[in-house]
């Protein structure tokens, strides 16, 4: 009965109508259902795998065996620790004989400060995608990511984090005033406020960028002009955009400290190039509620985390999800519309009503996904049917951001991570992270289709990190492999492959290295060349 | 540091190479057939010398000695009766006959950021489109299957100013421009090195071999069940790079291979030596080598920027640019490649033809210069102009979409023709509405 009231629900909410109100005071029917159905972790991630394997079923697919615990383990540290497992975490669950070991493997993850750090950087690739694109941006990093930190950290409900973000005063956040100044305040301040200066502060970019990071919805083309088969009108767009015109236009000349204080009461805006002012309203023309004193963006704000905007829940789902499955059940993640609807629009409905039931709680939302068998199949391709990411029938193999490649570099290879103490989010230029992030840096948006640039290959097969990394004088897992005296060349063989792959070597790799390592002059040589190949190996630098 | 080419012998039999080869042959198209099929077509090649910080037409390619806004810069003639340029340009005069002068460009980008991504890419920052160079375009255009060197070669770039406008945005980071730094030593002079391009010295040539074949094993095991693109581009991004590492071809950036005299009339400095370097490259095959100049000295900066002291600054700046660039066009000529290789002389804008109070020139995209020759190239021309005192265009307005479709004409490519973005969307090569200068083509 759920099912069908979801799955007719994900049809009505493409097809609403541009007067249906979804004020807070009236919840939409998603907000009643998610309301009267609150299911437990184990019981929504059941309904997910149901519907999946019915969706397999009608399809003819056949999906892939489940993870083995070697896969699984570092699967799961890769995507809620940042990183590969240590040698010993990898060991520790192989011997766990608990049934339950792997959603209580979730939960302690879930509790780590490794997971509040990669969140982080998963949030701010998600929310200023472009900041590394210039320097002011590149500043603003820093506050940002530690603003993320305070957030998952706290475990603030995602609503409330989207609404402090939306809300969040300028005035007083050093941009204002010298630029260099307003760097260094920024620098060291926890802020969202990069999410603004990247936009460079224009209402237009604003309006865009909050629609696209928290409705799911593109509407950048219809700024200049309304394209025929486009849902969203000019009118609809700078009617969004108006919420943020408080904000006077930037000089182009001046940059960013020509952004003066913010007028709180301002609520239209003009469509440039043409003779037309638009009031602000709601993206599906709904009229705000002004209320006594509220800012603009304060209304927009609440309407865009209400409880009853579908927009805002799927879009939360569908982004968690791609983060966990390699790509969103909407894919672009960000690009909900007619034209590209949802693979499994049941379980997208599913889990939005859930988020809201769960009064939008990140983690619930996690520990769900994570506990599906669709999740935890294996990427080994074992039938033609599988190689098509739209049906998840086999676990994605997916690029690593640039901080988890090196974060598993660091693990694999025993480097300890110097880090400055007034903001940890600071990397000073010259350490081997910096230089490793800015080469690895991805313009790409999509995991699965992760590519790697010659330089890249270079510095991984002759840079000085791996090259350290693997000589006998200066790695220390290395170092301590060869040296440890009561050790075999296959046991040394083994820890290996458990620091760089998190799995023990298959017979053929096994009788082949060994016989490569019995060979050799310098046993301990032989085993720097396989560490070496290890961590240059697909298997090392993907997630899969 | 004299460039130590690696020896193919090092590769001996390339066992740890065609292992990894053979792991990729069921996925990757058939690379030797598509080698004979391009080597029919002329191979072409852009350079694009990029002038960073905006320089200021008034003391390069547009003097306007009569009116007060033109300040102390003469006119002088060149070997084109009727085009003079700035004085600080005396070499490049006498190739006016292979140039052609554009003094008309327009935009209405005035900030650095914006506009070096606006002329390096041919479009303006828009969301979440990510544009690729124009190099990187040219570069996936035009590069021929089984070349040992990557499509585009960047030298010295300075990034800082917008770091976006230098990567191969939505083609993907097949088309990344290679990144080539010049280091300057006190014995040896300038010489240029692909970071990382050399194992560790420890290694012997037998060790990298088998790091190599052990590497194919690992490959084998796990690509076979899983034949997805991130795998892929991984082994053929591996693939091309001991490519490289063992090519004939990187011998190109050993730049003491040649004549002093040659090297002493491209200047001994980073940018001289960076366009003797991109002539070695085009000779090779590379369809795009941009070489930056930011510096007199060659570091990092935009050292266009002459918010102050603008006349002794641009005149300083010329004194690199004017001998490398008329050296690399004779050069080039000589070598019968001039015919086949555009040249192309930019900045993100232009400067005040207003003088201000620090004698220097702010920025100025409203009406500007930008040079083209060689290949594909009608030279001995002007198009355009602009007021007595420079401030307005008077006729031919240039836009940049204008430019890019120019410059693909003369590479023989549609600017209309399309790349698919990473939104989905087809990108033309030049964007939508844009006309190129069909006087200024061959």
């Amino acid at each position: 009965m759920l099912k069908l009231a979801a799955l007719l629900l994900g049809v009505c909410l493409f097809q609403s109508t541009p007067s249906e109100p979804s004020e807070p005071s009236e919840p939409s029917a998603a907000a009643v259902a998610g309301a009267s159905q609150s299911l437990s972790v184990a019981e929504a991630a059941a309904e997910v795998d149901r519907i999946f394997e019915r969706s397999w079923q009608s399809s003819g697919v056949q999906p892939a065996a489940v993870s083995s615990d070697e896969e699984f383990v570092r699967r799961l540290y890769l995507d809620l620790a940042g990183r590969v497992p240590a040698v010993s975490e990898v060991r520790q669950f192989l011997a766990d004989e608990r049934s339950d070991k792997r959603s209580a493997l979730v939960d302690s993850l879930l509790d780590s400060p490794a997971f509040v750090r990669h969140f982080t950087i998963l949030w701010r690739n998600a929310l200023i995608p472009e900041a590394f694109n210039d320097l002011s941006g590149r500043r603003l990093v820093p506050g940002f990511e530690a603003w993320l930190w305070t957030q998952f950290s706290s475990g603030v409900p995602y609503d409330r984090m989207v609404r402090e973000l939306l809300t969040v005063s300028l005035d007083s956040g050093g941009l204002d005033g010298d630029g260099a100044a307003a760097g260094s305040v920024l620098r060291s301040a926890s802020s969202p406020a990069a999410f603004y200066v990247i936009r460079e502060m224009r209402p237009e970019n604003l309006a865009a960028g909050t629609a696209r990071a928290f409705l799911g919805v593109r509407l950048d083309c219809a700024q200049c002009h309304d394209h025929p088969f486009d849902r969203w009108k000019q009118g609809q767009f700078w009617s969004l955009a108006a919420f943020y015109s408080g904000f006077r236009p930037v000089d182009a000349e001046a940059g960013m400290s020509a952004v003066l204080a913010e007028r709180r009461d301002s609520r239209s805006i003009a469509i440039p190039d043409k003779d037309q002012t638009v009031q602000a309203a709601f993206l599906e023309g709904e009229q705000p509620d002004w209320g006594l004193n509220r800012s603009a963006r304060e209304v927009l704000a609440d309407w865009v985390t209400s409880r009853g905007n579908p927009w805002f829940s799927r879009m939360a789902v569908n982004r968690v999800w791609a983060l966990f499955m390699g790509q969103g059940i909407v894919h672009p993640v960000d690009d909900f519309s007619e034209n590209n609807p949802p693979s499994h629009p049941e379980v997208l409905q599913l889990l939005a009503d859930q988020m809201v039931a769960h009064d939008f709680d990140l983690q619930f939302l996690v520990r769900t996904i994570t506990r599906t068998r669709v999740y935890q199949l294996s990427s080994r391709q074992t039938h033609e049917s599988q190689s098509d990411p739209l049906r998840f029938a086999r676990a994605a193999v997916r690029g690593l951001t640039p901080e988890q490649l090196f974060d598993s570099l660091a693990e694999a290879t025993g480097y300890y991570q110097p880090y400055r103490t007034d903001n940890p989010f600071v990397i000073s230029a010259e350490t081997p992270r910096a230089t490793f992030l800015e080469l690895f840096r991805d313009e790409g948006d999509s995991p699965l289709q992760k590519e790697t640039t010659i330089l890249q290959a270079l510095a991984m097969m002759n840079g000085e990190f791996v090259d350290a990394a693997t000589s006998l004088e200066n790695s220390q897992t290395l170092g301590g492999v060869v040296e440890f005296p009561l050790m075999t060349d296959e046991e040394r063989l083994e820890t290996l492959f458990l620091a760089a792959l998190s799995r023990r070597p298959v017979e053929s790799e096994r009788t082949a290295m060994l016989e490569y390592v019995r060979q050799s002059e310098s046993a301990s040589a032989a085993l720097a060349d396989v560490f070496w190949a290890l961590l240059n190996s697909s298997e090392f630098v993907l997630n899969h | 540091m004299a460039m130590q080419r690696m020896s193919r012998g090092r590769f001996c039999g390339l066992s740890g190479l065609s292992l990894l080869g053979a792991s990729m042959s069921g996925w990757l198209p058939r690379l030797a057939a598509q080698v004979e099929r391009s080597g029919q077509r002329p191979p072409r090649s852009c350079i694009l010398l990029w002038m960073s910080g905006g320089p200021s037409q008034m003391e390069t390619f547009d003097p306007h000695p009569v009116h007060e806004n033109g300040g102390p810069t003469k006119a002088i003639e060149t070997s084109v009766a009727g085009i003079r340029i700035a004085e600080h340009l005396p070499r490049v005069a006498q190739r006016m006959q292979d140039l052609a002068l554009i003094r008309s460009m327009t935009t209405k980008e005035g900030d650095h950021t914006r506009a070096t991504y606006y002329l390096r890419t041919g479009y303006l920052p828009q969301g979440p489109l990510t544009y690729p160079a124009l190099g990187s375009v040219v570069g996936k255009a035009l590069q021929r299957e089984g070349s040992d060197l990557p499509a585009c070669i960047s030298i010295n770039p300075f990034r800082a100013l917008n770091p976006a406008a230098f990567t191969s945005g939505f083609l993907g980071p097949a088309w990344s421009p290679l990144v080539v730094a010049a280091e300057t030593d006190a014995d040896q002079g300038v010489s240029f090195q692909v970071r990382n391009l050399k194992p560790a010295s420890r290694l012997s040539g037998g060790q990298v071999d088998e790091r190599l074949r052990l590497l194919g094993v690992l490959e084998q095991s796990f690509l076979a069940d899983r034949p997805d693109a991130p795998g892929r581009s991984h082994l053929q991004s591996y693939e091309r790079a001991v490519r490289m590492m063992k090519s004939a071809s990187v011998e190109a950036f050993e730049l003491e291979r040649e004549d002093a005299s040659v090297r002493e009339a491209y200047g001994r400095n980073p940018f001289g030596q960076g366009c003797l370097l991109a002539r070695r490259l085009v000779e090779r095959g590379v369809p795009f080598v941009e070489v930056s100049l930011n510096s007199v000295a060659g570091g990092a900066g935009r050292g266009w920027d002459t918010h102050a002291d603008n006349f002794k600054a641009v005149g300083d700046l010329c004194g690199v640019l004017d001998p490398a660039w008329s050296a690399l066009l004779s050069d080039l000529q000589q070598r019968g490649l001039l015919e086949n290789t555009l040249v192309v002389w930019m900045g993100e804008f232009g400067r005040t033809p207003k003088i201000n109070e620090n004698a220097g020139r702010d920025h100025w995209p409203g009406s500007w210069s930008a040079v083209l020759g060689g290949g594909g190239i009608r030279g001995g021309q002007v198009w355009g102009s602009v007021s007595e005192d420079g401030m307005e265009v008077r006729e031919n307005p240039v836009r940049v979409p204008d430019l890019m479709a120019t410059i693909c004409r003369a590479m023989g490519l549609d600017p209309s023709a399309t790349n698919l973005s990473n939104i989905g969307r087809p990108i033309p090569l030049a964007d939508h509405g844009a006309v190129p200068i069909e006087p200024l083509l061959v």
